[in-house]
C-alpha cells in the first residue's frame, strides 16, 4: 500500500487495465457503458500520442485531431476501394497520418512558440476544409459511410472495446519505449532548453520531427478503427477543434510528460463530458462545464494530477530530512583518476593543422555597431588560451561566432582544418567543440546524472532509439563526476545545486563529448576563490590529458596564471597577443582597460 | 561644503542566496558628477538597482534628500526625483523622437502647462529633440538614441540622474556630445551618478570618483585623484592580489 | 455579378474583418497572448443584440456602443481575473486558457439561446444601396462603414490619447514603458478590454448581416487566426491588409468558386509561413533566432 502511495503510477495502472479487461466479461448488457469507455480509451490514446511532442518536448499542438481524421479517411476510403473492413487498414492509417505529420513537422518545426501553436490549428482547419470540399475523394461535407462487418450487428461494441484496449496498450508501450530511450531524454532536454540541447550534440530538428511524426501514429492507427466503429466519417470543424482541445485537456489533467497521466486524464475528461451531457443535458451545460474545467486546470493545476500527487508525497517525505545545500567545501578535490581515457577523442583528428580552432576575417555587426571588426585568430592545439578585453571589446561576440551561437556577417571558422562556418550547433559538438555558458544552462528538470548522460557525440537513428542508459555513458559519466569531485551529486536535481556546483557539472557535461577543444565562457564569474582554484586545477588536468582550452574571462589574474597564450581584444579588433608575462607588462593592455587613448581628450572643455 | 543628496549606508544586497553588495557606503553630493568604476562583478549595476527600487536591500539604508527610500517601488522612486538612463535600449522604436520624450512626462501627463514647459526645457538641453522630432526613434544611431533617452529622463525634472554606462557602444563624437549634456545637467544643479566602464573617460568627466571591487567601495575621492591612482589600475588587472 | 460589385462587397466585408482582427492584434502586441476567444466574444455580442432586438424592437445599430461597452468590461474582467495569472506560463497555456473561455462562453450561449440560427432583421434588412452600377445590400454597407469608423476611432485613440500612447509603448518596449512609470497590468487590462470591445461592436454588425448561432465561433477563430498570422503577429497595418485580402477573396470566391476559396486562403498562409515565419509584416521574435 505504501509502495503504491510512493509510486502512484506503479499499482494504479495495472488495476485500471485489469478492471477494463474484466468489465465486459463480468458485467452484463453493458453496450452503453462500453461505448462510453471506448471513447474514453480513444481520448487516452490520443492524449498519449500528443504527449510525445507536446508533453515531452514542450511543443504544444492544438490541432492534433487532424491525424485521427487522416486515419479515419484512410480506413474508410481504401476500405471501400479494396473491399476490406476499415479496421484492418489501421496500420496504413498510421502510415498516412505519420507521413502527413512528417511533412507538416518538417515545415512547422522551424518556428517556435506562438507560431507553432497557431500553425497546428491552421493545419487542422486546412485539413477539414480539404476534406469538406474534395467530394470526389471524401464525399465532401456529407461524409463517407463506412461499411460495418457482419459481426457488428450482434456485437456492436464489445469487439471494438477490446480492439481499442489493445491499441491503448500498444500506445502506452510506444510511449514507455520512447520515454526510456535517448529520444525521450533528448526531447525533455529540448523542452528544458533547446539551445543548450543543441550545443551538447542533440540534433534538435531530427528529434522534434521524429517525435511529431510518432505522435501522429497512434492517431492514425486508432482512426481507422474509430471510423468503422462510428459507421461514418464527417469533416466537422467544430468536432475536430473540440476534440483537439479536449485531448489536450486530458493530458493536462492527468499530467503531461508522464506515462500514465494522459491515460488517466483521457478517462477523466471523457467521463466528465458524459456526465455533463447527461446530468446537465437539459440545460445544455456540457460545454460550459468542460470550458470551466479547462480554465480551472490551466489556472490551478497546470502540472496535472500525477505530478501534483507525486510532489505532495515527495515533499512529505523530504520534510523529515532537511534539504542540505551541500556547500563548496564538501566538493571533493580533483581526483587522481587518469582522465585521458575518458575524454580521449575516439575519432581521428586531422593532424594537418597545428591550429585546432582558427577564425579568419570575422566581422559581426549588430544594428549600427560593429562588434567584431575583421578578426583573425588561431588557437594552438594543446594550449590553454585566454581571450580578454574590456566590456564592449567584442570578445564575447567573437566567442559566440566560434561556437555557432552567432553567424558572422563575414569570415570563416575552421575546426581541425575544416570549415565549420555554416555548420549547425550540434554538428560542431560532434566535431569536438564543447562550450560552457557564463550563466549555467543545465536541464533543470533532470538529475545531475541525466544531465551528464544527455550529450551525444554523433547522430544516428540507432542511437536515438536505444535506451538512454544503454551504452557506456553511465559508466563514463560516473568517472567524469568522480574526477571532478562531484560523485555525491549524482542523484540530485540539477535545479537544487548552487551556482558554483552547476558550473562544474556543466563542464562535466561537456567532457562527455570528448571534445578536442573546450570553450569556457567566463568560467570564474560569480564563484568564490576556492572554487576558482579548483576550476583552474581541473582545466590544467584536462589540458595535460590533451584537451585544448579557450577561456574568455574578465578575471585577469586567473587568465594570466593559467594560460599559455593570451589574446587581447579592444574595440572589436585584436590589440595584441602574447604570453602572460608579455601581456602583464604591456602598457597598451592597461590602457585598453582603463579607457582607450582617443577618448581621453573627450570631456575636457 | 556641498550637501549630500544621496547616501547609502552599509548596504547589503544580492540575488537569490548570495550577496553582491557586501556593505556599501556611498555618499553623493548635490550638483556633482560622481562616477562609479570597478572591475566586472564589483556590483556597480546592483547599486543602481537598489537605488531605483528594482532590488530591495537585505541590510543597510538608502537615503535621498533625507528620506529613506529603501522600500519604495520603482515608480515611487521615479516620482521622488530620481531618473535613470539605462544601459540598454529603452526607447520606443516606432514612436517619433518627440513622442518618446513626451512619454517621459507620463507621470505628469495631466498637467498640460507643466508638460509644455518641460518639453521646452528638454528641447533646449538636447537640441536633437527638436531637430529630429518627427523621426522614428528606431532609425537613430546609438549616440542619438542616448541623447533622446537623456531628454526623456529629464522630463520629470529629476534632482538625480542615474546614468548606466553612458558611453557604451558610442563613437567618440557621440561620447563628446553626451559628456557635454552631462556637464550641462550638473551645471543646472542636478546630481549625476554614473557607472562607467571607461575609467579614463569617467574620471575626466566626473568631479568625484568611486571605485568598487567585489561588492565594496574601495576608494573615493576627487576624480583627478582617482584617475592618477595606480591602485585603480592594479585592481582591474588584479596585481594587488585582491582576487586571489 | 459585376466584378466591381463583388470587390466592393469584399472591401466592406474586409472592413468588418479588419475591426475584429485589429482587436486580436492589439491584444497580441501588448500582452503576447493570442485571443482565440475572440470568436466567442463576437457571437456573444451578436446573440445578445438579437435578444434585445427581438424583445424591444430597438434599432440594432443603437446597440453598438452598448455591446461595445459590455464586452470591454467583460474583457477587462477576464484579463484581471484569469489571464494575468496564466500569462507567465507561456503561449501554449494562454491559448489553452482562452480556448477554455471560448468553450465556456459557447456553453453559456447554448444554454441561453439553444442551437438555432438567430437573425436580426431590421426594416432595412432587405433594402439595397446603389452607387452607380453597384448594388450593395444595406446591412453590408452600414456594417462596413461603421466598422471603418470604429477602427478609425481606435486609431485616433491609440495615436492621440495618453492611454493609447501607453498601450503602444508597452507593445514596443516593456522595459522602457516600466521606466517611465507605465503600469504593465493596467496597459494589459486596457488592451484586452479594447480587443474585446472590437468584438462587441463587430457582433452587432455581424448580427444584422448574417444569421448567427453559438458554434459559428469556430469559423471566426479560423478567419481571425489566418488574418493575424498572415498579416504578421503584432502588426495592425498588416492585419488590416490581410483582412482586406480575405474579404475580397471570400467575396470573389462566393461569387464564382464557392467551395475552394477558404482552402486557398489557408494554403496560402502555410506557404507564406514557409518563407516568412513571422508573417507578411511581422517582427522576428527573439525565439526565432537559431541558437
Amino acid at each position: 500500500m505504501i509502495a503504491a502511495l510512493k509510486r502512484p503510477s506503479g499499482f494504479l495502472p495495472v488495476i485500471l487495465i485489469g478492471l477494463l479487461i474484466l468489465y465486459p466479461i463480468v458485467a452484463s448488457d453493458t453496450r452503453y457503458e462500453e461505448s462510453v469507455l471506448i471513447i474514453c480509451m480513444l481520448y487516452a490514446i490520443m492524449a498519449s500520442g500528443w504527449n510525445l511532442i507536446s508533453g515531452l518536448a514542450g511543443y504544444v499542438s492544438l490541432g492534433h485531431s487532424v491525424y485521427l481524421y487522416m486515419g479515419m479517411y484512410t480506413g474508410a476510403i481504401l476500405g471501400k476501394a479494396w473491399e476490406i473492413d476499415a479496421m484492418w487498414l489501421a496500420p496504413l492509417g498510421a502510415v498516412t497520418a505519420g507521413l502527413l505529420a512528417l511533412v507538416v513537422g518538417l515545415i512547422v518545426l522551424r518556428t517556435r512558440s506562438h507560431s507553432f501553436v497557431i500553425i497546428t490549428i491552421a493545419v487542422l482547419l486546412l485539413g477539414m476544409l480539404v476534406a469538406a470540399n474534395w467530394r470526389g475523394l471524401t464525399g465532401g461535407s456529407d461524409g463517407f459511410i463506412v461499411k460495418q462487418p457482419s459481426w457488428a450487428k450482434d456485437h456492436p461494441t464489445t469487439p471494438y472495446y477490446y480492439i481499442f484496449l489493445g491499441i491503448l496498450l500498444l500506445t502506452v508501450a510506444l510511449s514507455a519505449f520512447i520515454m526510456r530511450s535517448r529520444l525521450g531524454a533528448g526531447l525533455v532536454a529540448i523542452r528544458n532548453d533547446e539551445g543548450k540541447a543543441a550545443s551538447i550534440g542533440i540534433n534538435t530538428t531530427l528529434y522534434k520531427v521524429t517525435a511529431y511524426t510518432l505522435s501522429a501514429v497512434p492517431f492514425g492507427f486508432a482512426g481507422a478503427v474509430y471510423g468503422q466503429f462510428l459507421g461514418f466519417v464527417t469533416p466537422s470543424l467544430v468536432v475536430a477543434i473540440l476534440m483537439s482541445v479536449f485531448l489536450v485537456l486530458a493530458a493536462l489533467v492527468g499530467g503531461r510528460g508522464t506515462l500514465w497521466g494522459p491515460v488517466i486524464g483521457g478517462f477523466l475528461v471523457w467521463l466528465l463530458n458524459e456526465v455533463g451531457t447527461i446530468a446537465a443535458g437539459e440545460f445544455r451545460a456540457r460545454l460550459l462545464i468542460m470550458g470551466v474545467v479547462l480554465i480551472l486546470v490551466v489556472m490551478f493545476m497546470p502540472m496535472g494530477l500525477l505530478p501534483t500527487i507525486r510532489n505532495f508525497v515527495k515533499k512529505r517525505r523530504e520534510s523529515k530530512s532537511a534539504v542540505n545545500f551541500i556547500d563548496q567545501k564538501s566538493i571533493a578535490a580533483v581526483s587522481d583518476v587518469d582522465i585521458s581515457k575518458i575524454i580521449a577523442r575516439t575519432r581521428q583528428q586531422s593532424e594537418g593543422s597545428s591550429h585546432i580552432l582558427e577564425v579568419k576575417g570575422i566581422v559581426k555587426r549588430f544594428g549600427g555597431v560593429t562588434a567584431v571588426n575583421d578578426v583573425d585568430m588561431a588557437i594552438e592545439r594543446g594550449s590553454i588560451t585566454g581571450l580578454i578585453g574590456p566590456n564592449g571589446s567584442g570578445k564575447t561576440t567573437l566567442f559566440n561566432c566560434m561556437t555557432g551561437t552567432f553567424r558572422p556577417d563575414e569570415g570563416v571558422v575552421f575546426l581541425d582544418g575544416e570549415n565549420i562556418t555554416r555548420d549547425r550547433v550540434w554538428t560542431r559538438a560532434h566535431d569536438g567543440l564543447g562550450r560552457t555558458f557564463q550563466i549555467t544552462r543545465l536541464f533543470k528538470s533532470m538529475t545531475v546524472l541525466d544531465n551528464l548522460v544527455a550529450p551525444l557525440e554523433t547522430t544516428s537513428v540507432r542511437q536515438m532509439v536505444a535506451g538512454r542508459y544503454s551504452g557506456d555513458e553511465v559508466e563514463r559519466a560516473r568517472e567524469v563526476l568522480d574526477f571532478m569531485g562531484l560523485a555525491q551529486f549524482e542523484k540530485q536535481d540539477a535545479a537544487a545545486l548552487s551556482f558554483g556546483q552547476q558550473k562544474l557539472v556543466e563542464l562535466a557535461q561537456v567532457l562527455m563529448l570528448r571534445p578536442g577543444i573546450i570553450l569556457l565562457d567566463e568560467p570564474a564569474s560569480g564563484i568564490n576563490p576556492t572554487l576558482i582554484e579548483k576550476l583552474a586545477n581541473v582545466i590544467r588536468r584536462l589540458n595535460d590529458a590533451g584537451t585544448t582550452v579557450l577561456i574568455v574571462e574578465h578575471n585577469i589574474p586567473l587568465v594570466l596564471s593559467l594560460c599559455d597564450t593570451v589574446h587581447v581584444l579592444s574595440g572589436g579588433e585584436v590589440l595584441t597577443s602574447g604570453t602572460p608575462d608579455q601581456i602583464r607588462n604591456d602598457p597598451q593592455v592597461i590602457e585598453a582597460y582603463l579607457g582607450p587613448d582617443h577618448m581621453v581628450g573627450v570631456g575636457n572643455e | 561644503m556641498s550637501e549630500s543628496v544621496l547616501t547609502m549606508a552599509n548596504i547589503e544586497a544580492g540575488y537569490g542566496g548570495g550577496l553582491v553588495l557586501q556593505g556599501v557606503d556611498l555618499t553623493v553630493d548635490k550638483g556633482t558628477i560622481t562616477c562609479i568604476v570597478g572591475p566586472n562583478g564589483a556590483g556597480k549595476s546592483t547599486v543602481f538597482r537598489v537605488i531605483s527600487g528594482l532590488l530591495k536591500p537585505k541590510g543597510g539604508t538608502v537615503t535621498f534628500g533625507g528620506r529613506d527610500i529603501g522600500g519604495l517601488s520603482p515608480s515611487e522612486v521615479l516620482k521622488s526625483g530620481i531618473a535613470q538612463v539605462p544601459q540598454n535600449r529603452a526607447l520606443f522604436p516606432e514612436m517619433s523622437v518627440h513622442e518618446n520624450v513626451l512619454m517621459g512626462g507620463y507621470a505628469i501627463r495631466r498637467d498640460r502647462a507643466l508638460l509644455k514647459e518641460r518639453l521646452a526645457m528638454v528641447a533646449e538641453m538636447v537640441p536633437l529633440v527638436k531637430e529630429r522630432a518627427k523621426e522614428h526613434a528606431g532609425n537613430l544611431s546609438g549616440g542619438q538614441r542616448r541623447m533622446v533617452e537623456i531628454g526623456r529622463a529629464l522630463m520629470l525634472d529629476p534632482a538625480v540622474v542615474l546614468m548606466d554606462e553612458p558611453s557604451l557602444g558610442l563613437d567618440p563624437k557621440s561620447v563628446a556630445t553626451v559628456a557635454s549634456v552631462i556637464r550641462d545637467m550638473a551645471a543646472e544643479g542636478r546630481t549625476v551618478l554614473m557607472i562607467e566602464q571607461n575609467v579614463r573617460l569617467g574620471m575626466n568627466l566626473a568631479t568625484h570618483g568611486v571605485v568598487m571591487e567585489q561588492g565594496k567601495v574601495r576608494l573615493t575621492g576627487d576624480a583627478k585623484d582617482i584617475a592618477g591612482n595606480p591602485e585603480v589600475a592594479s585592481m582591474y588587472l588584479g596585481k594587488t592580489g585582491h582576487n586571489e | 455579378m459585376d466584378l466591381l460589385q463583388v470587390i466592393a462587397f469584399g472591401v466592406l466585408l474586409g472592413g468588418v474583418y479588419a475591426l475584429l482582427a485589429s482587436g486580436v492584434t492589439l491584444i497580441f502586441g501588448v500582452l503576447d497572448v493570442v485571443n482565440v476567444a475572440q470568436g466567442s466574444f463576437l457571437v456573444f455580442s451578436a446573440l445578445f443584440t438579437w435578444q434585445i432586438w427581438s424583445l424591444l424592437g430597438l434599432e440594432p445599430l443603437l446597440l453598438v456602443p452598448v455591446m461595445g461597452l459590455l464586452m470591454f468590461v467583460i474583457g477587462w474582467a477576464i484579463y484581471r481575473g484569469l489571464l494575468v495569472r496564466v500569462a507567465p506560463q507561456g503561449p501554449g497555456m494562454t491559448v489553452l486558457l482562452m480556448f477554455g473561455v471560448a468553450i465556456a462562453m459557447e456553453g453559456v450561449l447554448n444554454i441561453v439561446f439553444g442551437n438555432e440560427f438567430k437573425s436580426v432583421t431590421p426594416p432595412y434588412f432587405t433594402s439595397s444601396f446603389k452607387i452607380g452600377e453597384i448594388v450593395i445590400p444595406y446591412p453590408q454597407m452600414i456594417s462596413g462603414v461603421l466598422a471603418v469608423v470604429v477602427l478609425g476611432g481606435i486609431y485616433v485613440y491609440l495615436r492621440k490619447s495618453w492611454a493609447g500612447r501607453a498601450l503602444r509603448a508597452s507593445a514596443q518596449n516593456k522595459d522602457g514603458a516600466a521606466l517611465v512609470g507605465i503600469s504593465a497590468t493596467k496597459a494589459s487590462s486596457l488592451a484586452f478590454g479594447i480587443g474585446a470591445m472590437t468584438a462587441g461592436v463587430g457582433g452587432v454588425l455581424l448580427a444584422i448581416m448574417y444569421p448567427v448561432y453559438p458554434a459559428t465561433q469556430y469559423d471566426w477563430i479560423a478567419r481571425l487566426l489566418g488574418i493575424i498570422v498572415l498579416g504578421g503577429m503584432g502588426s495592425i497595418p498588416g492585419a488590416i491588409i490581410a483582412s482586406m485580402l480575405l474579404g475580397i477573396s471570400e467575396s470573389i470566391a462566393s461569387a464564382y468558386v464557392p467551395q475552394w476559396a477558404p482552402v486557398f486562403f489557408y494554403g496560402a498562409i502555410l506557404v507564406i509561413l514557409l518563407f516568412r515565419p513571422h508573417g507578411l509584416l511581422g517582427e522576428k521574435t527573439r525565439e526565432d533566432v537559431a541558437a
